[in-house]
């Protein structure tokens, strides 16, 4: 028993990460556009059909595959951003009905173009990693590395190059950055094309780990934003902490309780927190 | 007496904004109080109104403990405060403001009632009532000529005194203004000085709060200073502004508004 | 008043309108436009008049079609009653999520998300309660609701004409509820809180109670519409609860217009037409209703009604 909780510890951790990372670009795109973009859970999602479609169909090396699928949903992003997410900043209803529109519209050609039969991708890394009587997939520690190295990145860029420090302070105060010469509107498209390129790469990995469907995005958004207010919407270093417990919570408490409440405790957490700590648990801190 | 503060206190984590304050309110009177930026006035009117909630300490209205009560019971009780940031309904003209803050009124006379205005529209002839009490206060506050005007047309002062007006709406006993001359040109201020010469004649107890020493020592009975949140000085306004203490507050931070 | 000569003309033309189209296809589908319009008619006085962004609305609807099989079957009342009974459950589930989330005073945004939250909950209950719901499976409903008629005794309503009239006559109550509320004292009251809340606290009136009373009547009404749509269709999914449905109803009135309480029938009207018209697959619906909710936020934010409107407006005034 012990075991199986250790197990399931472990693999809500790097679950967790998946969800921390696209916690991640919802934090940063909260801070800086002032909106919650649940429209980043499609773009996981595009981000994980065009890895496979670029390592199966196309035949590039996983690594190069993983690479175009962030360069293809960065651009995507860019002209989300231009064409629709610019007019709806500070404006966080109107932020949701765009998102949702437009999850609804992607999801569907999704739908459309790939079906809902779920696709798989080839074994890119076959083979387990046996640790204290634990067996870990290999391709799930590497996603789990490389997701913690892009999350570190992200934080150390943050605090200590110019770009990330005036992205900061746009977020601490938007019109005193602006009157220090921070290109605010490059600032802010600059920061969704970063959070969709993350959400990008949260799907390419996700795609060599777990069979594709075009509702992945859904399911991950809104695990995503739990994770995000969690943490305290707007932290940063809190946002992968946020998408760990999340990601731990649901695998040990599947343990105990059927398999259907799984979803049901990001959506309790989200709730709970909402309610009593609007700022979530980590807030003051970056 | 009206209402009574005793020891009202309110901290904001580490910072007090008001410390251990004590007076009280006669019904009939106009009580000006005086301080600089950051004495804690705005911060003790909210406390009064039920905006925020206090730390410590007693507010007494009318025998009555309110010290927690939530604030649309507080107006209902007859304790109104207005904004000093004029707080306004954007989509609506100005006599349509006044028929909202005619809710508590239409309350009063009808109850629970009132429910029976869904049926019936005009029962007890409320609605014209109601939009007869809205012209006259509207001609009290000297808003007559704004009636029509949305929101976005008002002018800064007309704001103001659109803010007093939906006050009066609430058939206040105690009319709480925070720094209802603020902004205002000397025309704008003799005429807000007027209207509430006017409300004190029919009955209305005041309690003006405002930077400018001037206009409360013209208006008010009696005075009370703060200063970093706590009363220093109380009696009639050249008592208080000859009150050492009060000069030195003042004279200590040589930008104080006159 | 002019508009009470539009609104008997309008009236009586959908009265006789089945005698000029005595197509089964074209009743059918008005019956779906008059539901969901109750549907949107009922969202907008949460939404649109007291400003309150509510994602619960499908929850309504799909709680109350599930709820009122469920009475038939396991308590044996009668359809009508058991339609009562479905509307009482969820006034008191509205009741309890409404009060949790107005007691926290809960912002627009935050609202629509813990709304979102329960809604899915909801969802999540009805596809996983097996043996009490059938699951993702859903239920099969052969009966159809009873109806007195003088002389003829009691009737099933089965053909679609009389479910036309019924939709019809349901739609013209919530009509007429919604535009009593909020054209009295109740819907300043609505109204204030929708541009300023904390003014219109300070000016007495009770913001809790009043967001609440909106949140529980609007999902009432949805309830109703639920127990109709349910038997007319013949078939209950949790797909009624799903945020696509939801979705479904942000777009039907900001499309039609928030600021009249007829206006989102029409944009219920537009939306439940289109994919007859133009053959779509469930796909292309979504996509459209998407395109739409884009389009309306970022374009046309009065919907069509409103724009046609204001259009009107300026006309008379020049």
């Amino acid at each position: 028993m012990g075991q199986l909780i250790v197990g399931q510890l472990l693999n809500g951790a790097i679950v967790g990460t998946l969800y921390g990372i696209a916690a991640l670009g919802v934090t940063l795109t909260f801070g800086i556009t002032g909106i919650v973009n649940f429209a980043l859970g499609v773009f996981m999602m595009l981000g994980a059909y065009a890895a496979w479609y670029f390592a199966d169909t196309v035949g590039l090396p996983y690594p190069l595959a993983v690479l175009t699928a962030v360069v293809v949903t960065s651009f995507a992003g860019l002209v989300a951003d231009q064409a629709l997410f610019r007019f709806t900043r500070n404006n966080l209803v109107n932020g949701l009905l765009v998102s949702i529109g437009m999850i609804a519209v992607m999801e569907s050609s999704a739908l459309l173009i790939w079906t809902s039969t779920p696709k798989e991708m080839h074994h890119v890394l076959p083979g387990v990693f046996a640790f204290f009587g634990l067996v870990v997939p290999k391709m799930k520690l590497v996603v789990f590395g490389l997701l913690l190295a892009v999350i570190f990145a992200t934080y150390a860029a943050l605090t200590k190059t110019w770009t990330g420090r005036a992205a900061y302070a746009y977020a601490q105060n938007p019109e005193a950055a602006a009157l220090m010469g921070v290109p605010t509107s490059r600032l802010q498209t600059g920061v969704v094309v970063y959070s969709t390129g993350l959400a990008g790469l949260a799907g390419a990995l996700y795609a060599s780990l777990y069979s594709l469907e075009p509702t992945l995005g859904s399911l991950f958004i809104l695990k995503a934003v739990e994770a995000a207010i969690l943490a305290g919407i707007g932290s940063v270093a809190g946002a992968l902490l946020g998408g760990i417990i999340l990601g731990v919570t649901e695998g040990v408490g599947s343990i105990y309780l059927p398999l259907a409440f799984r979803d049901a405790y990001g959506l309790v957490f989200l709730i709970v927190i909402l309610l009593f700590k609007p700022s979530g648990l980590f807030a003051g801190r970056r | 007496m009206l209402l009574e503060i005793a020891g009202l206190t309110k901290h904001f984590g580490g910072l007090t904004a008001v410390a251990d304050i004590s007076f009280g309110i006669d019904k009939g009177e106009i009580v000006g109080l005086f301080g600089p930026n950051g004495s804690g006035k705005t911060t003790l009117l909210n406390l009064i109104a039920g905006l925020i909630p206090a730390s410590a300490g007693r507010i007494v209205w009318k025998g009555k403990n309110i010290a927690g009560w939530q604030a649309h019971e507080i107006a209902a009780a007859g304790l109104v405060k207005t904004f000093q940031n004029p707080q306004l309904f954007a989509e609506l003209t100005a006599i349509e403001h006044l028929m909202i803050a005619g809710h508590l009124a239409l309350k009063r006379r009808l109850g629970w009632r009132r429910i029976a205005t869904l049926i019936d529209p005009e029962y007890r002839n409320n609605s014209r009532a109601l939009l007869e009490r809205a012209e006259e206060v509207l001609r009290l506050c000297r808003l007559a000529s704004a009636r029509g005007h949305s929101a976005a047309e008002l002018s800064y002062g007309e704001e103001k005194m659109l803010g007093v007006a939906m006050g009066l709406m609430c058939e206040p006993e105690l009319l709480l203004l925070d720094e209802p001359a603020s902004g205002l040109g000397t025309g704008e201020i003799d005429n807000l000085e007027t209207v509430l010469r006017d409300l004190k004649g029919h009955g209305t107890t005041l309690c003006v709060i405002d930077h400018k020493v001037g206009f409360l020592r013209k208006l008010a009975d009696r005075a009370i200073s703060l200063h970093h949140g706590a009363k220093i000085a109380e009696g009639t306004p050249d008592q208080v502004l000859r009150d050492p203490n009060v000069i030195m507050a003042y004279l200590g931070r040589a930008h104080a508004a006159i | 008043m002019k508009h009470a000569i539009w609104i008997a003309v309008v009236a009586t033309a959908l009265c006789v309108l089945p005698l000029a189209f005595n197509s089964d296809v074209v009743l059918t589908i008005l019956v779906f436009s008059y539901l969901q319009g109750m549907l949107a008619v009922s969202f907008n006085l949460i939404f649109g008049f007291t400003g309150q962004l509510s994602m619960f609305h499908a929850a309504a609807f799909g709680i109350a079609a599930y709820a009122t099989h469920l009475f038939m079957q396991h308590l044996g009342v009668a359809y009508w009653s058991a339609m009562v009974l479905a509307a009482a459950l969820v006034a008191a589930v509205s009741v309890v999520v409404g009060a949790i989330c107005f007691r926290f005073r809960l912002r627009e945004f935050y609202f629509a998300v813990v709304t979102l939250a329960f809604s899915e909950m909801a969802r999540l209950a009805v596809l996983n309660w097996n043996s009490l719901t059938n699951g993702s499976l859903g239920i099969n409903l052969q009966e159809k609701p009873p109806f007195w008629l003088p002389g003829t005794g009691i009737v099933r309503l089965e053909s679609t004409l009389a479910w036309y009239y019924l939709s019809l006559v349901a739609l013209g109550v919530t009509l007429l509820f919604c535009w009593r509320m909020v054209h009295s004292w109740m819907g300043r009251c609505f109204a204030a809180i929708r541009m300023n809340d904390e003014l219109g606290d300070t000016l007495g009136i009770n913001v809790f109670r009043y967001k609440l009373t909106a949140f529980v009547a609007g999902n009432m009404m949805a309830a109703v519409a639920g127990s109709l749509y349910a038997y007319f269709l013949g078939s209950l999914e949790p797909g009624f609860l799903s945020i696509d449905q939801s979705l479904g109803i942000v777009a039907m009135v900001l499309l039609g217009g928030r600021s009249v309480v007829a206006a989102p029938v029409v944009g219920a009207f537009v939306l439940t037409t289109l994919p007859h018209l133009i053959h779509f697959s469930a796909e292309i619906r979504s996509i459209v209703y998407g395109a739409i909710l884009i389009f309306t936020i970022l374009v046309m934010p009065q919907g069509i009604f409103g724009s046609l409107w204001q259009i009107m407006r300026r006309r008379h005034a020049a």
